[in-house]
């Protein structure tokens, strides 16, 4: 999996791409985990490249999410594929966490500055 | 057909595994969904091993597929500690904590999932889907 971290005026995109399972999550963990602690108030989370996802992807994004709400920060996925999208509806998440359809979405969503 | 594979009980071999599986099920004719699916709960039956049955330590597994025109049938063993997924209770969903989803994916996903009780010195189990009827 790749992960790559840039800043879209104030918000914090994470890129992936790959597959995200108990393998590779933790990497992802530990980006969300530093954007959290600084308390990012917007990220946005880029999956568009991500062919496949398991529960501990989800559970993954379930701890950044919540830890963002604590701060009153938001964290949005963006550009899901539809095999992404299935493992969201499995779990019944896709009502909980924010999703857009694409990045620029995404981007409007949060209200993007230069 | 049938096949076996013996592998690590480590999360590397997770992706590589995974597409071994994929072809199996591409050449048996499974639609891609359903393919993503069956990967999707053969992955977190893999990974419980890994967590839950070796506790991160090092150990082997095993996996037998055999499929059929109308069905696939998947059986992992390994020699850890025991852990029977089949009575992890159903979380409560949407679930606002992380984690407590991998066997409520195979669960979902597949069509019967047996846990051998009986399986001398570590655990074997047994997943299995049908192909839907058109």
């Amino acid at each position: 999996m790749k992960i790559q971290l840039t800043n879209q005026g104030d918000i914090h995109v994470l890129e992936l791409s790959g597959e995200l399972d108990y393998h590779s999550s933790p990497e992802l963990r530990e980006k969300l985990t530093e954007l959290t602690a600084k308390q990012a108030s917007k990220i946005l989370v880029n999956l568009g490249g991500v062919d496949y996802m398991d529960s501990s992807g989800i559970a993954t994004f379930v701890e950044a999410f919540q830890k963002a709400k604590r701060y009153q920060g938001r964290l949005i996925l963006a550009a899901l594929t539809p095999t992404v999208r299935g493992v969201f509806e499995i779990a019944k998440l896709d009502s909980i966490f924010e999703i857009s359809s694409t990045v620029a979405e995404a981007e409007k969503c949060l209200g993007a500055k230069a | 057909m049938e096949k076996r594979f013996e592998l690590n009980a480590s999360s590397e071999v997770l992706s590589p595994f995974r597409k071994e599986l994929r072809q199996i099920l591409e050449h048996a004719g499974w639609e891609k969904k359903t393919t993503n699916e069956i990967l999707l709960a053969v992955d977190e039956a893999l990974t419980n091993i890994i967590r839950h049955a070796y506790g991160g330590a090092a150990g082997k597994m095993t996996v037998s597929v055999m499929t059929t025109d109308d069905r696939i049938e998947i059986v992992l063993e390994d020699k850890g500690k025991k852990f029977d997924p089949t009575q992890v209770p159903s979380p409560d969903l949407p679930r606002h904590r992380p984690g407590g989803l991998g066997v409520h994916f195979i669960r979902t996903i597949m069509d019967q999932m047996i846990y051998d009780d009986q399986c001398p010195g570590g655990n074997r189990l047994r997943l299995i889907k049908r192909k839907a009827k058109i």
